[in-house]
């Protein structure tokens, strides 16, 4: 595993609230405990064909 | 459901209101011909009911009820009529249960409950269920120091709740309130959520229970047989006429019984008074004959002789040795099974009697005239079971069983010499065995209750989220119980009875034929109510008890038998008089509003019911053919001052069942009521179903065209809820830009189908085009396909668990490396291994870079280096060359506390060749070309059509509600006004009328007859003829070249008979069947037979002995082959065999057969 790390950010389904989450930690929302998480949008360009 | 309702009610109601302003504008404005040449309508219009019952009842009020019913009476009456835990080896020792309930929905997680909405269970895999709480009164502590405690709200299980019960969190929420909990405000709810899935407990269609059915079985003979269920047992009992002599049939008896020695059984010992019973009259008594006379012969004359005979007869409990057992057995098997509907109080066997005596007299009845037998297809001899009387039959079953667990385990621990720990009786109350086991039960549908003999699969069903309108009709489909009669078409025949009852047209084709059905928009089901009141309120209103009444009496002229829910209570003397006393007390409100009452003249009997699961309707009464509904009151309602229960309660409107009916002459519209009316029809378009009312102008199509349009109405893409991007469905169909149908109905309206579509409103052309439209392929435009016609989305789930295992290792997910070889497929993951959404994903790609170790068993690991893992991505399997989108990624953590992921893959696909596309008259088609608009015709007025049908899809058809629906389109569109095509709407103005639509077309400059001057769009030239064209409204069905599209050259094989692999997800080859291999033999092409068959199958090279004819073996030490049986290798020769052949030599000889080859120099 990696030597450390990084928090990857997720969103909570309830509240909206911006959660850094680490392997292994709880799937919560420290702010409304609500139990499910959403990943968060690619921050790369991303093109789509629109045809 | 008070959801259909705002917009529903309001649009006719607001057109007439317009109506009338203009009449009073004519004085001053131009004359409105349309509204002077109106009938005055003198009849008051009473569709504004139907929204009503709707508001008040729902779409899915059956399944709601029957639940409610049971949370809040049924499962308080099991656990009363089982309350006390007493244990086996100190019966002061005991557990009462005082009374239970059933909690707010919601989880215990770590010690913590929280209330749980409907659409969490659904994202995150749980089941929506509420805690079982009862109430306990027990004896704590043994021996001398005996307390008792009270302990309330124990929490023995979890039920699972349906969606809109009133146990439900989502129960008498408002739209906004619902939004906030991620539910759809159309959604009609009515299912259960277990472990995240929607499951619906279908409703279950069967024979009517405690009721006198006479028929024939298949030797010709007359039955009389009553399906008894009380309480505490279930039994069937049949009495046979054959051969001119009655029998009793009971599984408790190992052969017949002549029915008479069973009546002196019973102390009827009199063969006069049995006769008298049965009737009078010299026809019934010669009937009667042979089988006193047999009797006679058996020398059986007294009560002790007839019980001693059937002592002879009785089934032993082989078990059972000693004869004490069964020692006066006949008598509680007479008591007991025979007949168990018909109770018997201090050994009173005269009930019974009497009943025997009328089932006999009812088969007499049928020999005398065939008409009395009773038609097992009649709607009115069914019942439908629900889902609350099916959780409730498994509940007590599990209740009785945790009752039987912790009786053992508290005599286990009081015997126990020793104890350490003071005895605690609530401690020993197993919780999880009722939780799990009707979380089982409603997950796979198996219900397998043994204690009520039920051993019935497939109960439940995912609840069919593919279109809305799908979703509904799967609340409403009637599965039948027996599926024996499979071959005869009586239960698959339309029955006249199920009018208005069960819809006509929504029945899938092919197998189960007729025999799934769907309920009809008003119908309702009952729920079980009261009988004791009700009994008492009969014998108030002059029911003369079976007690003082003698044989004789029993059947006087002009004097009817009185059955309660099948049982006979007694008779009286004016059934009219007294029906209609029962009548007037129900509509005044004072019993309850599902009570039937319904007069049999043939029969001579009055039948009161009030069991459950009868299938009902409103109907609006008559007086004399005067209608009591008045335009008072439907102003009274518009004003929002009236509701559909005070109809009810004020006798204006009643529910009907089928049996009443029977009593009841209703007229369809108020204008063709007579005297004689006693009913009027609330609204005939109620007749069809949810599906059905989708279609405009039913009543123009040829019937089997509607059932097709039912089958794939549930196909269609469009929308499925308000909360459809929020859900994570493992398949999702979506269409892009539905619409709302230009002519709708007053269904679609009522069921909300114009606020979650599933279509779109094509221009359509009638005309041939390009010889690419054959065979109802359908030719497109491709300016339209860029517009968006027919776009739809095509969501995927994926989902990835991050397991824990028993030796404290686990899965890991690991950061993608972006740069070395295998960085192509690791594009779309994120930091987290896990794929991005909004990434662009193709068909290898990985969604989540995941490793799992190597050992997950043994010992406990601490730490694990990088070599115990072995890499397992999981990659996309989507079509290739096809550029999906990563949608949305979710994570949650299931029971086991494992991390979950879920991945959401979208496809926008447009239309191509192949796809399936259907207008709402059963007329399905397939793309055939896809044409440039340059190329496409057009009208005068540049009007360029979006797809074009060939005209040969109508005159074989014969789908003329499909051309109304062009023309009611084509004048919706240019006059501005959405058209109505309600089933049977014209008399009732629910439905534009040809002529009028004709009439709007002509004022907007348009033929009459919805035909265009068309120019070629190839060569510009104007058509020779004029082309039928307007909007039509157009289904996308689920049905995708892209997911069916499949061919490959070589591939995997099944390792069995290394023939290639079957279907599309195996990339299996294509099957050169029987038939094709029929037509190659025929045609003579041996060699390409040689080659499908063979060599491009399963070619394998074998060496066969050609002395014995057996397969042997190549030795390749020796290189040559040996035959095993001759012990040589002389006589070998080497041939080509396809494998499966040589398999099948090899099993045959498994089972000792021996197949020989005999070869011949070719």
């Amino acid at each position: 595993m990696d030597p450390q790390p990084e928090p990857v950010y997720y969103i909570c389904g309830d509240c909206g609230m911006e959660i850094p989450l680490k392997p292994n930690d709880v799937i919560q929302c420290r702010e409304c405990g609500y139990r499910i998480l959403y990943k968060k949008r690619t921050r790369r360009i991303v093109q789509y064909e629109a045809r | 459901m008070g959801v259909a309702q705002d917009s529903s009610a309001d649009p006719p109601k607001k057109n007439k209101q317009n109506r009338s302003n203009d009449g009073k504008q004519i004085l001053h404005s131009a004359i409105d011909k349309e509204f002077l040449a109106a009938p005055i309508k003198s009849a008051t219009d009473k569709f504004a009911l139907l929204p009503e019952f709707l508001k008040v009842r729902g779409l899915v009020k059956q399944h709601l009820d029957s639940f409610n019913y049971f949370v809040n009476t049924g499962i308080k009456k099991i656990v009363r009529a089982n309350d006390r835990i007493v244990s086996g080896v100190d019966p002061s020792i005991y557990l009462r249960f005082k009374d239970i309930s059933i909690g707010e929905p919601s989880l215990t997680m770590d010690g913590v409950t929280e209330k749980i909405a409907p659409h969490t269970c659904r994202l995150s895999d749980m089941t929506y269920s509420a805690p079982i709480k009862v109430d306990v009164e027990y004896i704590q502590g043994s021996h001398d120091q005996k307390t008792r405690v009270e302990k309330k709200g124990v929490v023995i299980g979890r039920m699972p709740i349906m969606l809109r019960s009133c146990s439900c969190t989502l129960y008498g929420k408002t739209e906004s309130e619902l939004a906030k909990l991620g539910e759809c405000p159309l959604d009609p709810g009515g299912y259960f959520i277990i472990k995240g899935n929607e499951k619906v407990l279908l409703m279950q269609e069967q024979l009517s229970k405690n009721r006198i059915i006479i028929d024939m079985d298949k030797k010709g003979n007359l039955n009389a047989s009553v399906t008894s269920s009380s309480e505490r047992i279930k039994s069937k009992t049949i009495i046979q006429m054959e051969n001119q002599k009655i029998y009793l049939m009971l599984n408790q008896f190992v052969k017949k019984i002549p029915i008479m020695v069973v009546m002196k059984a019973m102390g009827m010992e009199s063969d006069q008074e049995v006769v008298q019973m049965v009737g009078r009259d010299p026809r019934y008594a010669a009937l009667l004959m042979p089988s006193i006379e047999d009797c006679a012969k058996e020398g059986i004359h007294k009560q002790e002789q007839a019980l001693a005979y059937l002592e002879t007869k009785v089934k032993r409990f082989s078990f059972a040795g000693a004869s004490s057992e069964n020692d006066g057995r006949v008598m509680t098997v007479l008591q007991d099974v025979f007949l168990a509907n018909v109770e018997v109080c201090q050994d009173n066997f005269r009930p019974k009697c009497i009943y025997v005596a009328v089932m006999l007299r009812r088969i007499m009845d049928a020999i005398l005239n065939k008409d009395a037998m009773d038609d097992k297809d009649y709607v009115g001899n069914k019942r439908i079971e629900l889902s609350g009387q099916l959780i409730s039959l498994l509940f007590e079953d599990l209740f009785k069983t945790m009752i039987a667990e912790v009786k053992k385990a508290v005599d286990n621990i009081l015997t126990k010499p020793s104890r350490s720990s003071r005895f605690d009786f609530a401690q020993c109350i197993i919780k999880d065995s009722i939780t799990h086991g009707l979380e089982r039960t409603l997950s796979t549908g198996n219900f397998n209750i043994k204690r009520f003999k039920m051993d019935s699969k497939g109960m439940t069903q995912v609840l069919a989220r593919l279109s809305f309108i799908g979703c509904l009709g799967h609340m409403t489909r009637i599965k039948p119980q027996f599926e024996k009669t499979r071959k005869v078409s009586g239960p698959r025949a339309l029955q006249p009875s199920q009018w208005g009852m069960l819809c006509p047209c929504d029945t899938p084709e092919g197998e189960p034929c007729g025999l799934i059905k769907n309920l009809a928009l008003m119908t309702h089901v009952t729920t079980d109510e009261e009988e004791s009141p009700l009994i008492s309120l009969c014998y108030c209103l002059g029911v003369e008890g079976l007690e003082v009444l003698s044989g004789e009496e029993l059947h006087t002229p002009y004097s009817f038998l009185v059955l309660f829910n099948g049982n006979i209570l007694g008779k009286h003397r004016k059934p009219q008089h007294f029906a209609a006393a029962m009548r007037k007390l129900r509509r005044a409100g004072k019993i309850g509003e599902f009570v039937s009452v319904f007069v049999n003249e043939k029969q001579h009997c009055v039948y009161i019911a009030s069991d459950g699961g009868r299938v009902c309707r409103p109907l609006v009464i008559a007086d004399k053919g005067i209608s009591r509904v008045k335009e008072h009151h439907m102003l009274e309602l518009k004003a929002g001052v009236r509701t559909f229960d005070d109809f009810l309660s004020d006798g204006l409107i009643e529910y009907l069942d089928v049996n009443e009916e029977n009593n009841s002459l209703i007229a369809l519209y108020e204008e063709e009521a007579t005297t004689e009316t006693t009913h009027i029809e609330i609204e005939p378009l109620t007749l069809l179903g949810v599906i059905a009312g989708l279609i405009p102008y039913p009543h123009h199509n040829q019937s089997p065209r509607n059932t097709y349009q039912c089958a794939m109405g549930k196909q269609a893409m469009g929308n499925i809820a308000y909360n459809q991007l929020h859900r994570m469905d493992s398949l999702l169909y979506l269409l892009v830009y539905p619409q709302r149908p230009l002519l709708t109905t007053k269904t679609i309206e009522l069921v909300g189908y114009d606020k979650l579509g599933a279509g779109q409103n094509a221009t359509v052309a009638v005309m041939s085009y390009s010889g690419y439209d054959i065979e109802d392929a359908i030719v497109m435009n491709k300016a339209s396909l860029d517009r968006g016609f027919g776009r739809c989305i095509h969501m995927k789930r994926y989902c990835a668990v991050n397991q824990k295992y028993d030796n404290n290792t686990q899965d890991r997910i690991l950061r993608p490396n972006r740069d070395g070889f295998d960085s192509g497929p690791m594009r779309v993951l994120d930091d987290d291994g896990l794929a991005a959404p909004g990434e662009i994903i193709r068909r290898n790609d990985i969604l989540i870079n995941k490793q799992v170790p190597i050992v997950t068993r043994g010992q406990f690991k601490s730490a694990l280096h990088d070599s115990e893992f072995k890499s397992v991505p999981q990659r996309y399997d989507g079509p290739q060359g096809e550029s999906c989108v990563v949608d949305k990624v979710a994570l949650c953590s299931d029971k086991h506390n494992n991390l979950c992921f879920k991945f959401l893959i979208r496809h926008t696909r447009r239309p191509e060749v192949g796809d399936k596309f259907s207008s709402r008259h059963g007329q399905k088609g397939v793309c055939g070309t896809i044409v440039q608009q340059e190329d496409f015709p057009f009208s005068e007025r540049g009007i360029c059509p979006d797809l074009i049908m060939n005209p040969h899809g109508f005159p074989s058809r014969m789908t003329v509600g499909k051309m109304i629906e062009l023309l009611g389109g084509k004048a919706g569109v240019s006059c501005g006004r959405f058209h109505y095509g309600s089933a049977f709407g014209e008399p009732g103005g629910h439905a534009d009328k040809v002529e009028a639509i004709s009439e709007t077309l002509v004022r907007m400059g348009f033929s009459y007859d919805g035909k265009d001057f068309i120019y070629s769009g190839i060569t510009g030239c104007p058509l020779q003829a004029y082309i039928f064209m307007g909007p039509i409204y157009y289904q996308k069905l689920k049905h995708m070249v892209l997911d069916k599209m499949h061919a490959r050259g070589s591939g995997p094989r099944v390792s069995l008979t290394r023939q290639p692999t079957e279907g599309k997800a195996r990339n299996g080859g294509l099957r050169v069947g029987e038939m094709e291999r029929d037509c190659l033999i025929a045609y003579g092409a041996s060699m390409l037979l040689y080659e499908r068959l063979m060599i491009s199958s399963d070619p394998f090279e074998v060496q066969v002995c050609r002395v014995c004819g057996l397969l042997g073996y190549y030795n390749h030490k020796l290189k040559t082959g040996i035959c095993s049986s001759c012990k040589n290798g002389d006589n070998i020769s080497t041939m080509k065999l396809p494998y499966a052949c040589k398999l099948l030599i090899q099993e045959l000889q498994s089972m000792n057969i021996v197949p020989r080859l005999k070869l011949a120099e070719a």
